[in-house]
């Protein structure tokens, strides 16, 4: 994985073994994960260190587990009646599918975003603050600059900061979307969880969005799931390819999409016939 | 091309697009050994009709860079190539330009039929004569690894040059003692050396195609390695 001989040019000392990273640079361990929907098993014995303060992305065709995978990480499956899980997720060493774990706080560490908008019907500024106003923050001061803060770094603030009061249902859907992330920010999580996030949009917003991850990766750890491979090319650092609820290959992007090691992997990023 | 998968893409046009490149790679290098060819019997015979033929065709050569060259920028374009395909459409256009680079060697050698050379010095023909043939049978096990992207045949043409080179040097020690004996020959015999020289390059250019052939099949960079790295690839 590491290049011995050293890279004449800095944007190539990237690459890295991720089997091999130090307790800082991991934002979340999974290990061994299984997970049964009935008796269909989604996940197959799914083990990897997500780095912390970058991209991640999970590629793979529909039905490989990748959205399955992403929301085991803030216990989203817990929803599903017939669903069970053994293996772990650590988050800061501690497994997120113990006994003594709220899942409400858990949710606050690691937000999400979906496929499709969905802001709540109320003003975009209730929006950005529900999470806040959940965990009781009731200042006026701390509310404004927790919305002005979370909206710039969503990219949103300049579209919007003159109709705050107005209702989110207006703003377009890239607007939405942004709205949203804004939203999932505002409470500070560590890990945001991105699942198609783009889908639904046009490319100009898609690609605003796409800026967005790669300034929101300076402050959290991003996790995105997306059909569009060539979007996990632009913004991951490292991608992880899933089929039939395995882990297939899990390297750094530069080199998944350039030299992947494994057919399967090869097959599906070339648009072959597997 | 046999062991490239190609046709197996979901999208058949993507597949005829890269089949279509491969086809005017593999006409290209045809021309190019023909060239090689031509421009080694022009200086053997001293045929100036063959030597505008070799002028003439590498201009279509030079076409054929540039037109194969665009086909690659609309593959990445329009079909975003990822992995095995992205190296594949790398690797030919940067092959295309080093054959186009042959084909110009090619030429250069062509114009020593040009010259004219005395009885006596129709020795040095007959050895450049025989550095040409080393190369061009290089070329020719080039493009027949090129054609299958067999790594096996890179690695083994890769190491000829070495045979090449020495060729080359010892053509070179020859020359400067006719040089030394004879100081009047010295502007026949450089434009020996040019042409000598010219041989040479093509040796490395087969080089660079066979470390474009290891690189599309095995995701490696073969460049400036050592032997013992080529072989550790």
């Amino acid at each position: 994985m590491i290049s011995v001989t050293p890279r004449a040019l800095a944007s190539q000392q990237e690459i890295r073994d991720l089997n091999n990273l130090t307790a800082e640079q991991v934002a979340l361990k999974i290990q061994n994960l299984n997970l049964h929907y009935g008796d269909k098993q989604a996940l197959f014995d799914i083990s990897m260190l997500i780095p912390k303060g970058q991209v991640t992305a999970f590629i793979g065709p529909s039905g490989c587990g990748k959205s399955t995978l992403l929301r085991c990480i803030n216990r989203m499956n817990d929803l599903v009646d017939i669903c069970h899980i053994d293996g772990k997720i650590l988050l800061h060493d501690e497994n997120i599918y113990d006994k003594h774990v709220d899942v409400a706080m858990l949710r606050r560490k690691v937000g999400m975003v979906f496929q499709r908008p969905n802001p709540f019907p109320k003003s975009i500024y209730e929006n950005v603050i529900y999470g806040l106003r959940l965990v009781g923050v009731k200042n006026r001061r701390e509310l404004d600059e927790a919305v002005e803060t979370a909206l710039k770094s969503a990219a949103l603030w300049n579209e919007v900061k003159d109709r705050l009061h107005e209702s989110a249902l207006g703003l377009s859907g890239g607007q939405q979307q942004r709205l949203v992330i804004a939203r999932a920010i505002a409470i500070q999580p560590e890990v945001l969880l991105l699942d198609e996030p783009t889908s639904a949009l046009d490319p100009i917003s898609t690609l605003t969005i796409e800026e967005l991850i790669n300034d929101l990766k300076k402050q959290f750890t991003v996790v995105i799931v997306t059909h569009n491979m060539q979007q996990a090319a632009r913004v991951s650092d490292q991608t992880a390819f899933m089929y039939m609820g395995e882990l297939i290959e899990y390297s750094d992007t530069n080199t998944l999409f350039t030299t992947p090691t494994k057919k399967k992997t090869e097959d599906y990023i070339t648009g072959r016939y597997g | 091309m046999d062991n490239l998968n190609l046709g197996r893409h979901i999208s058949g046009q993507f597949n005829e697009d890269i089949e279509a490149i491969i086809n005017h790679v593999m006409q290209m290098g045809g021309m190019i050994e023909q060239q090689l060819t031509d421009a080694l019997t022009a200086v053997n015979d001293n045929d100036a009709e063959l030597v505008k033929k070799v002028i003439a065709t590498d201009h279509t050569i030079n076409q054929y860079e540039v037109d194969i060259d665009d086909e690659c920028t609309r593959i990445i374009a329009k079909r975003q190539p990822a992995a095995g395909d992205l190296r594949l459409i790398m690797s030919i256009s940067k092959s295309v330009a080093d054959l186009e680079r042959i084909g110009d060697d090619a030429e250069k050698i062509a114009k020593v039929a040009l010259e004219s050379f005395s009885s006596n010095q129709q020795d040095l023909l007959l050895n450049l004569d025989h550095l040409g043939r080393n190369v061009l049978s290089m070329l020719q096990t080039t493009l027949d690894a090129f054609a299958r992207m067999d790594v096996e045949a890179a690695l083994i043409t890769h190491k000829h040059d070495v045979k090449i080179d020495r060729a080359y040097e010892a053509l070179l020690r020859q020359l400067m003692t006719y040089m030394m004996e004879d100081p009047r020959s010295i502007p026949q015999i450089m434009t020996v050396i040019w042409s000598a020289r010219a041989l040479e390059r093509i040796g490395d250019r087969c080089q660079n195609i066979c470390e474009n052939i290891i690189y599309y099949v095995k995701g490696k960079i073969a460049r400036h390695l050592s032997a013992e790295e080529l072989n550790n690839l």
